[in-house]
């Protein structure tokens, strides 16, 4: 049995260079230090993207897109056999996905690990974080149920609110004035076939340059001498460990996606009031306070320029912090990773609290 | 608090005793297999004369100590203090039954603190040989106590028909033996024995991680396979022992989970089989993360991964809780006394002389007006150990979009035959003017309070 294995592996081998690879991920190692944790949260939110290509893929069959919408999604979720788990599996993990990319990110960033020669990494990254996003937003309102139509619509009314290109943005996405079945037609072109063209190779550069630089050391580690540091095999070590939290992840998703079925609601009626506390959803939630908050044309000048200020900083930091040697300019840097963890999570509570807290 | 029925805000008192009871498992256990682990780790260090063994062991028994007879313990209590508030009367049957069982349970228990505290405070001041006595004598002691309390607790999912046939006569304690080796008794032990050995390797792969593997990589290395070994009966044994287990369950209690499994394709699967189905894919996980997280690579083995095993150990020993408690629906001691506190015998004569007539719990709330008191108390005694009413199970939730006829409807569903509701709820007792007065309160819960009187009366309560 042992030789008919090596028999086929050789002749694999033989075809394919597999020896070469495994010596290569053999000699490629991943450092090893208290915040080895976080290196594993890219590789988290690849899993989510690999769960939501097959589970997408697999609504596909029945999907159909237009006026049909909501019948088909009612028919996958009903009628279907296991349609309910597929579905419901690839509305929560495309939720995980962007958790686990936020956790990315923020990890990335206070590891310093987007500074020389990582920029490339660091900016090709938020620009998928962006793309995901715009992934949730685009497969929201796909089942045209009442809390996704009225959830676009007022998703929809943020890019309007940009002066200028605003209107024509939100009614390009729309297909006309109002959120109807051509918007599900946009979207769902947006969301398999244009968003995926542009994902797919962008994730790949990406992947590359992780590849191409490794993974960064954190400040604490790269202050240590050569000697002291230490590291682990790619592979085996780090694969092993890579698929355990792999597992981990199927283990959560598989628990919220079977003991909380994602709902599908009542048909969406425009001529309907929306219910009562409909709002975005909670990766949108920030942006949606802010744009509350500030009132009239200055203030919605004013939130528009502070999220655009801060993400033009964001993507800007590789600049600002190029390397080790600036000390002052690295403890800047912190606190402004610091001041925005604090400006999201206190403006997306607060959002959840308007929304919910007024007694809805 | 409105003793004797125990208001929970929001989370109901039954998630109280859930995470009391679910955290106390995970350590009590422990308590249960990490004597043993100790103790047989302990043999094979002076076997082998492994010094550097004993010292980590050492620093294990203080863990262990610690978190068993303090957090365990108290846990412990707090199941029972819990339990008491919010099922005063199923409490009230299994002490007039049990109390000689927990009398010796406490015995047990009592050698079991007492040893775990010598085990550890006579490490390397007694002979090798003593201290292997005492620590075996706390291993047997604290088995004792799963066996004892494994009884009471299988009792209330399966009492078995001779104490059934003689509940209520007054001579129900002569059946002590019967109710306490009950038909689900053996599969129970043997499956939480397994529970206990596996948490026992858990546990010990937690102080293993604090272990540096740079300086000290032979020895994480052997202790963290070591305790790896552990889980593997459970990989083995678990699957058989759960089908045992199951099918010493009634038929009637089994059939929820049959639904569940028949109906898995089209999604309408009850909550048992989800919660089912959650066990064996968190204990599949545990035992893959760890062969690839500790097995594979000891050395590298950090306390992160060590914490996320047991994260998802605390969620296979929460879903198997919650599986037990909701195979047990609609009853609290099974066949004998519904979830609501009321024993299957007495159906007939609340239903003729009434609820509140007969319950030793359930005061009207001098507060309200007379009817609502009347339908306030009804709510409490019957509703309140499964519903809250605005968060878990809320009755505004589940009540929503309902008139006062149609919530008339469900109460008399509940209260004639049941169907759909009988497989995991209580019939509804009471007399026609109780069940109407919990109509009047249900539908303040959902009426908008300006259009009923009620609600504000019940808003100027302090």
């Amino acid at each position: 049995m042992k030789s008919r294995m090596a028999s086929v592996y050789g002749w694999l081998d033989e075809r394919l260079g597999l020896e070469e690879l495994l010596a290569f991920a053999r000699h490629k190692t991943v450092p090893v230090h208290k915040h080895t944790f976080w290196y594993y949260w890219g590789g988290i939110s690849l899993f989510f993207f690999i769960v939501q290509l097959f589970t997408g893929v697999l609504l596909l069959v029945y999907y159909r897109p237009g006026p049909e919408a909501y019948d088909s999604v009612r028919q996958i979720t009903y009628d279907i056999n296991f349609g309910w788990l597929i579905r419901s599996t690839h509305s929560w993990a495309a939720n995980l996905m962007l958790v686990a990319i936020f956790v990315h990110m923020f990890s990335v960033f206070f590891m310093k690990a987007y500074r020389k020669p990582r920029e490339f990494g660091w900016w090709s990254g938020l620009v998928l974080l962006l793309m995901t996003m715009l992934f949730g937003f685009s497969g929201y309102l796909l089942p045209m149920d009442e809390l996704a139509y009225f959830a676009t619509k007022i998703g929809l009314e943020m890019p309007e609110k940009i002066p200028w290109i605003g209107p024509k943005i939100a009614s390009l996405l729309r297909g006309g004035l109002e959120v109807n079945e051509f918007t599900v037609q946009r979207f769902f072109a947006l969301h398999v076939v244009i968003l995926p063209l542009a994902f797919l190779p962008l994730l790949g550069f990406h992947l590359w340059l992780v590849q191409k630089h490794g993974n960064a050391l954190p400040p604490s580690e790269e202050a240590k001498p050569a000697e002291q540091r230490r590291s682990m095999p790619f592979f085996p070590n780090f694969l092993a460990k890579d698929l355990a939290m792999w597992l981990i992840a199927l283990n959560v998703l598989a628990v919220l996606a079977a003991l909380f079925p994602w709902q599908l609601g009542e048909q969406a009626d425009p001529t309907k009031a929306p219910p009562p506390g409909i709002h975005p959803e909670w990766y949108f939630m920030s942006m949606f306070y802010v744009l509350e908050l500030f009132q009239g044309t200055w203030g919605l000048a004013l939130s528009m320029g502070i999220f655009t200020l801060g993400l033009v900083l964001w993507t800007l930091i590789p600049f600002f912090d190029p390397d080790s040697r600036n000390g002052k300019r690295a403890r800047q840097a912190t606190w402004f990773g610091l001041l925005v963890v604090f400006i999201l999570t206190a403006t997306t509570v607060l959002g959840y609290w308007g929304v919910y807290g007024k007694g809805h | 608090m409105n003793y004797p029925f125990w208001d929970v805000p929001h989370i109901g008192s039954g998630w109280v005793i859930g995470i009391i009871a679910i955290f106390h498992v995970m350590i009590s256990h422990f308590a249960v297999g990490g004597g043993f682990y100790l103790v047989l780790a302990e043999r094979k260090a002076l076997r082998e004369n492994r010094q550097d063994w004993l010292e980590i062991l050492r620093g294990h028994s203080k863990f262990f100590l610690i978190l068993t007879g303090v957090f365990g313990a108290a846990s412990g209590v707090g199941i029972w203090f819990a339990i008491g508030l919010a099922h005063p009367e199923a409490t009230s049957t299994l002490i007039h039954n049990f109390v000689f069982g927990w009398a010796i349970e406490w015995v047990f228990f009592m050698v079991e603190l007492t040893t775990a505290a010598v085990y550890y405070y006579t490490y390397g001041r007694v002979s090798n040989e003593l201290h292997l006595k005492v620590g075996w004598l706390y291993a047997v002691a604290s088995f004792l106590t799963l066996v004892i309390i494994n009884g009471i607790l299988t009792f209330m999912l399966t009492p078995g028909q001779a104490w059934l046939n003689h509940a209520l006569t007054g001579r129900e304690a002569e059946f002590f033996w019967q109710a306490f080796f009950n038909p689900t008794y053996w599969p129970s032990l043997v499956l939480r024995t397994l529970v206990c050995v596996s948490l026992a390797g858990i546990w010990a792969l937690v102080t293993c991680s604090r272990l540096d593997g740079e300086t000290h990589g032979n020895l994480k290395t052997e202790l963290v396979r070591w305790s790896s070994k552990w889980l593997i009966p459970s990989f083995f044994l678990m699957p058989f022992v759960m089908v045992w287990y199951l099918f010493s369950v009634p038929e009637g209690q089994r059939e929820l989970l049959k639904l569940g499994i028949s109906t898995i394709g089209s999604g309408a699967f009850t909550q048992v089989t989800r919660v089912g189905l959650v066990i064996i894919m968190a204990s599949a996980t545990i035992v893959l993360v760890v062969y690839f997280l500790a097995w594979r690579a000891p050395r590298e083995f950090t306390f992160s991964h060590a914490v996320s095993v047991l994260l998802l150990g605390l969620v296979a020993t929460g879903a198997g809780e919650y599986t037990r408690e909701t195979l047990r629906k609609p009853y609290v001691v099974g066949q004998h006394m519904y979830s609501n506190g009321v024993r299957v015998k007495w159906v007939d004569k609340y239903n003729k002389e009434g609820y509140l007539t007969h319950s030793p719990w359930v005061r009207k709330d001098p507060a309200l007006p007379p009817a609502m008191a009347i339908g306030e108390a009804m709510f409490r005694g019957q509703c309140m150990s499964c519903h809250t009413r605005d968060a878990y199970r809320s009755m505004e939730r589940l009540l929503a979009g309902r008139n006062r006829e149609s919530i008339g409807n469900v109460l008399k569903i509940l209260h004639e035959h049941g169907e759909p509701y009988r497989r995991y709820m209580p019939p509804l007792v009471g007399t026609q003017e109780e069940i109407k007065a919990l109509g009047d309160y249900l539908a303040t819960l959902v009426a908008p309070p300006a259009t009923n009187a009620a609600p504000a009366a019940l808003a100027a309560k302090p």
